[in-house]
């Protein structure tokens, strides 16, 4: 099931994997909202470029190209359809600005995907849940946050029970046109629900006999306290939203129309 | 002394029409090895989910009679309460596991409890170590196996501390070296602990040399309820279908034949001892 793959969150230990998942997020939000700044393909790039030290030091780099990869198809898209507007739109044929709005649009694009992948990557669901606690949302949503992601393979595996079951049975998945393909696999999703509702039951019973509810004042097991890295990345994000802010605001940065024409 | 004690137990699911367990009466001592069996339906699970509360309590439906579970009402304590007490391990080990790695899953009810920190991470350091699974402790449920999750489940249970630890067939999805595990595992439990064990069990052959105390439930109710030599040996066990250990057979079949042998066996071990006993006086 290799569409469940990229649920499976990999244990690495690495200094990219150790930060606090609050300050990756930070980071995040600081890298889209540069991107947003920027319409100039020049500093697009560059943003591209600086994650990229960040994706090695995590030895991620095989999984966010796949993600990439992913994402590569939607910007062309965002490029194709940003062009066509442009050119319909009444933008001069032989301006370069017709060809640098729709690049900066796709850049931007895959600057958000390629900081979401490695906020995604190296964060454990256990991190992220606990970030979600210590941010004070209620314990109920981040427990039913990571129980959901730890099922993912087990329903995984029992979807591939039931088709195997329901094939041995005489069922065809891959036959005849689209709308008959989807009708293919009631028979596999009705068994998959009834099957969920009832783990659920069981999830239920087992979580009632381990002391659920038995205290508003819950304790973790773990606690996130910020370390000498954290307040590294804080400040380069920081620093990084300041430039950014002074070059927008004071300094003309040149678009590649500027520098062609 | 006693640490459970039920009288004339009858409960009503809810919307059934027939009770599932009906007057059913037991005591069981503290530090007692219990093994529970009987067909399937017989009311086995349904009497498990009373000990600690689930039933009233999560199922509603209608009990009557009375039960104490380590001096607590049962009817009467909330569920959470219960669980500080009396431990339940289920029949499928992958649906009592919540968390992403071993350690979480350990310490969520000692969590729930609200224990401080330092607590919490020696009490998961120590049911790791009594349950010999601390090589697992950062590893995800999905990577394990049957029989592994399932000593996770049991650790998770001790971790809490409790006086009862109920099992509700829990090799029923393992091999059988897996299910021998387990039994190793509660036992020393039960030896080194003291803690009151109640398994549910169909493989008796492994089981029952570890428990010095049988019931057998058929038809809703309690029909043998005694050392695990007289149920054993005794004809209503045999007719009910119970799968008697194969030592306890052949001595019955012994008997059948004439052959005396004092009393009945339960592992091999025993019957080993028995006959060899035996053949030696014969020779002499």
């Amino acid at each position: 099931m290799s569409v469940f793959e990229g649920f499976r969150f990999r244990h690495v230990h690495s200094p990219i994997h150790h930060l606090d998942p609050r300050v990756k997020f930070l980071y995040v939000l600081v890298v889209f909202g540069i991107a947003i700044a920027f319409l100039e393909v020049f500093p697009l790039v560059l943003l591209f470029l600086i994650q990229i030290p960040f994706v090695l030091l995590a030895r991620v780099q095989r999984e966010w190209i796949r993600s990439l990869k992913g994402a590569l198809f939607l910007a062309i898209l965002i490029f194709a359809v940003n062009l066509a507007f442009g050119y319909f739109g009444g933008t001069s044929p032989s301006s370069m600005f017709l060809w640098e709005y729709p690049l900066a649009m796709s850049l931007r694009f895959l600057v958000l995907v390629e900081s979401f992948s490695i906020f995604f990557l190296t964060t454990s669901p256990d991190h992220l849940s606990l970030a979600l606690e210590q941010s004070h949302v209620p314990y109920e949503f981040c427990f039913a946050f990571t129980t959901a992601i730890r099922f993912v393979p087990v329903l995984a595996e029992e979807a591939q029970t039931i088709m195997d079951a329901q094939k041995a049975r005489g069922l065809e998945l891959e036959r005849g046109n689209f709308i008959k393909r989807v009708k293919n696999y009631v028979p596999i999703l009705i068994p998959l629900i009834v099957s969920a509702i009832r783990r659920s039951l069981e999830l239920a019973e087992a979580m009632e006999s381990r002391a659920w509810g038995a205290t508003q004042k819950r304790t973790n097991l773990y606690v996130l306290r910020l370390k000498s890295a954290d307040y590294t990345l804080i400040i380069a994000s920081l620093g990084m939203l300041v430039c950014s802010i002074y070059l927008r605001l004071y300094v003309a940065v040149p678009s590649l129309t500027m520098l062609l024409t | 002394m006693p640490i459970i004690e039920a009288k004339n137990l009858t409960y009503t699911y809810p919307g059934g029409t027939e009770p599932a367990i009906k007057n059913v009466s037991l005591t069981i001592e503290k530090g007692d090895f219990v093994i529970l069996t009987g067909p399937s339906g017989c009311g086995k699970t349904t009497l498990c989910r009373c000990f600690n509360g689930l039933i009233p309590h999560f199922y509603a439906g209608r009990l009557e009679g009375e039960l104490s579970v380590a001096r607590l009402n049962v009817i009467e304590r909330p569920i959470y309460e219960m669980a500080r007490h009396v431990g339940l391990v289920f029949q499928n080990p992958e649906n009592q596991l919540f968390a992403l790695s071993v350690e979480k899953d350990v310490a969520f009810g000692l969590e729930n409890l609200g224990l401080p920190r330092d607590q919490i991470r020696e009490r998961v350091d120590w049911a790791l170590q009594m349950t010999g699974i601390e090589e697992l402790r950062e590893r995800a449920p999905h990577e394990l196996s049957g029989g592994q999750q399932q000593r996770v489940a049991i650790a998770c249970v001790l971790a809490m501390q409790p006086e009862v630890m109920v099992l509700d067939e829990p090799t029923s999805f393992l091999d059988p070296l897996g299910a021998q595990k387990i039994f190793e595992v509660v036992s020393e439990l039960n030896r080194k602990l003291g803690v009151t064990v109640i398994l549910v069990e169909h493989r008796l052959d492994l089981a029952s040399k570890h428990a010095n105390h049988v019931i057998i439930m058929n038809e809703r109710t309690i029909v043998l309820d005694d050392e695990p030599q007289e149920v054993f040996d005794s004809e209503s066990a045999r007719l009910i279908g119970v799968g008697i250990p194969k030592a306890t057979k052949l001595w019955v079949m012994l008997r059948q034949n004439g052959v005396r042998l004092g009393r009945a066996p339960v592992n091999p071990e025993e019957a080993v001892q028995l006959l060899r006993g035996v053949l030696q006086r014969d020779r002499s």
